[in-house]
């Protein structure tokens, strides 16, 4: 299925000046749908009051599941379905355990997270994302406001907005 | 940009009490100890080699990030310069422990008896490094060399403040070079003498991750010092520049140099218990045997506690969890010290006790059943008060060397990027 977006953008030749812009945004309240940069500009998540990422709290909690697993697993193989003594070690060897446990925690954890991540961003194998612009990914700062169902006027106002701020180029595209 | 720290006298008066009370602590316990003050011996090692430590580390600091073109830590280098120099009182302390050695004024190694090492093949084996002349001609060389990389580096740093940054960074570039000569000589010196300082007290035991190990300790210790002592200025309205970000990232090295720290303790354990060779498990046998509460507790003040305490982003950004978290470390890795000093220099006291009293003594009883006493299976009050005078003598140096330069490197190039450092 595929969802067609109208989107009215802006690019910006300088982060700082897109830094001004979208706190001018903010200030105007107009509806920010999204902003890219070709790298991460400090100060813009506070700029665009966007809330803290929770990807590092499913991150943990997906690693304490695989420490529970490997530490579980190998209690149950070791003490339960296969003892084996190990160079006169008791069964339940906790210090042998540990690394494992360790591996396996941050394995858990790292493809939790990026199973949860290309989820939450609607990425998957196969799936082509609809990109604004090729230069926002080289040497653009873009501001796209979302323009479905917006009027003459409300269009009219974003485009002065862009003007005000300072972009260089304003573009209408559906994608 | 000029920021003057003023070392007044009531900072004075506090910092030499506290010296004062770790005097009359020390004094205690030499009158109160056993016929080798063993006890106040130990101690006296015990801080001594962890305040070089956490000055060394300070130094290792300083080198490891300007090799590194790290800008942000520009701000807060002074605190590292001042740290640093620590090492020529240090030297000094040690030499105390050199000429003891030499005049048998206390019996910490075993290595240095010269009649045990004679009918004792392990250390008759190890006596080429074990030995008198390279416990006094290493430490004096080894550490003056950390002195003199000490000393140029702040002298350049402090030129730079009144001459500006030179034509092409020359003050910046000087200390480039001095900074990445002096990282491989600390990274091989250190390991040397520590295995000569601490873990030649279990003359029998060896363990190759041991440098690694007590460095990194070393370097928490330095790390969470720094930040008390950075959380304490900005109390006192200096340091207005530093901002939580800069407390962040020294919470970052608080928490992953915890994890290492961890790591290496763990590893080191791991593969002595499982290949449950003798001459190695005796080490951790001991410990465990004899000092338990102390060697779990260990784990929790520099594991568990850091860990689960800085995990978060924002602890690492308020003062309260950074000063919580600091002064475990702190105290954590002063126990670890602790654990690593106190148990070899014991039984080899025990042992020389033993044999003047004419009892036939056999190596393989260690171990087994030692009553507790206070000092060794666990810190008293007059290891606290001794920790205290240390720390005391230690901030005493640091304040009066930070007296004597602006807090605020004014001229290096890499200042801006401090100014403006902002993580998240």
């Amino acid at each position: 299925m595929k969802q067609e977006k109208e989107v009215l953008y802006g690019l910006y030749d300088d982060e700082e000046i897109l830094l001004g812009a979208v706190k001018a945004a903010k200030a105007e309240h107009l509806e920010i749908m999204d902003v890219f940069t070709p790298f991460p500009v400090h100060g813009l998540d506070e700029a665009l009051e966007l809330e803290e990422s929770r990807l590092h709290i499913a991150g943990f909690i997906y690693g304490a599941i695989g420490t529970l697993t490997a530490f579980l697993f190998m209690t149950w193989v070791f003490t339960r379905d296969w003892p084996i003594i190990f160079g006169g070690k008791p069964y339940w060897s906790v210090p042998a355990f540990i690394p494992i446990t360790f591996e396996l925690t941050v394995l858990f954890s790292a493809i939790g997270m990026t199973v949860s991540f290309f989820t939450v961003c609607g990425m998957a194998p196969g799936r082509t994302n609809p990109t604004l612009d090729d230069r926002i990914t080289d040497d653009k700062f873009c501001i796209a406001f979302d323009a479905a169902g917006a009027g003459e006027d409300m269009l009219n106002r974003l485009r002065s907005f862009f003007s005000q701020t300072g972009a260089s180029e304003v573009h209408l595209k559906t994608i | 940009m000029e920021e003057k720290f003023v070392f007044d006298s009531k900072k004075r008066w506090v910092l030499g009490s506290g010296m004062i009370l770790g005097l009359l602590c020390m004094l205690i316990t030499f009158f109160k100890d056993d016929e080798l003050h063993t006890r106040f011996w130990t101690n006296y090692l015990h801080n001594t080699v962890f305040f070089v430590g956490i000055a060394l580390m300070s130094l290792f600091i300083l080198a490891a990030f300007t090799t590194a073109f790290a800008g942000w830590s520009t701000l807060i280098k002074r605190v590292w310069e001042a740290y640093a120099l620590f090492l020529v009182p240090g030297l000094v302390l040690l030499l105390v422990l050199i000429i003891g050695v030499w005049g048998h004024w206390h019996h910490l190694y075993h290595w240095a008896d010269a009649e045990a090492v004679k009918t004792d093949k392990v250390m008759f084996g190890k006596s080429g490094f074990l030995n008198k002349y390279w416990y006094t001609f290493g430490t004096i060389i080894v550490v003056g060399a950390w002195i003199y990389f000490a000393q140029r580096i702040r002298k350049y740093s402090v030129e730079e403040d009144a001459n500006g940054p030179g034509e092409d960074f020359s003050y910046h570039r000087k200390i480039r070079t001095l900074s990445v000569i002096f990282l491989p000589i600390a990274g091989f010196s250190s390991a040397a003498m520590v295995w000569q300082w601490v873990m030649s007290l279990d003359a029998h035991w060896y363990s190759t991750l041991f440098a690694w190990y007590s460095g990194s300790s070393w370097f928490l210790a330095a790390i969470a010092l720094t930040i008390l002592l950075i959380i304490y200025l900005k109390a006192q309205g200096y340091m207005p520049k530093v901002t939580a970000n800069h407390l962040h990232d020294l919470g970052k090295y608080l928490f992953g140099i915890s994890v290492f720290w961890t790591y290496l303790w763990f590893s080191q354990y791991m593969l002595i218990w499982y290949a449950n060779v003798g001459e190695e498990t005796i080490y951790f046998r001991e410990r465990l045997d004899n000092y338990k509460p102390l060697f779990f507790l260990n784990l929790l003040f520099n594991f568990v506690a850091p860990f689960f305490v800085l995990m978060r982003n924002d602890t690492k950004r308020k003062v309260g969890t950074m000063v919580f978290a600091s002064i475990v470390v702190f105290v954590g890795h002063w126990l670890d010290f602790f654990l690593m000093v106190k148990p070899g220099a014991r039984l080899t006291a025990l042992e020389a006790m033993a044999h003047h009293a004419g009892e036939v003594h056999d190596a393989a009883s260690h171990g087994s059943g030692l009553p507790f006493a206070m000092g060794f299976s666990f810190p008293g009050l007059l290891e606290l008060g001794t920790m205290f005078g240390f720390l005391c003598l230690f901030l005493y140096m640091a304040f009066t060397q930070l007296a004597k330069a602006s807090l605020v490197p004014k001229n290096d190039p890499y200042l801006e990027e401090s100014l403006h450092h902002h993580v998240v």
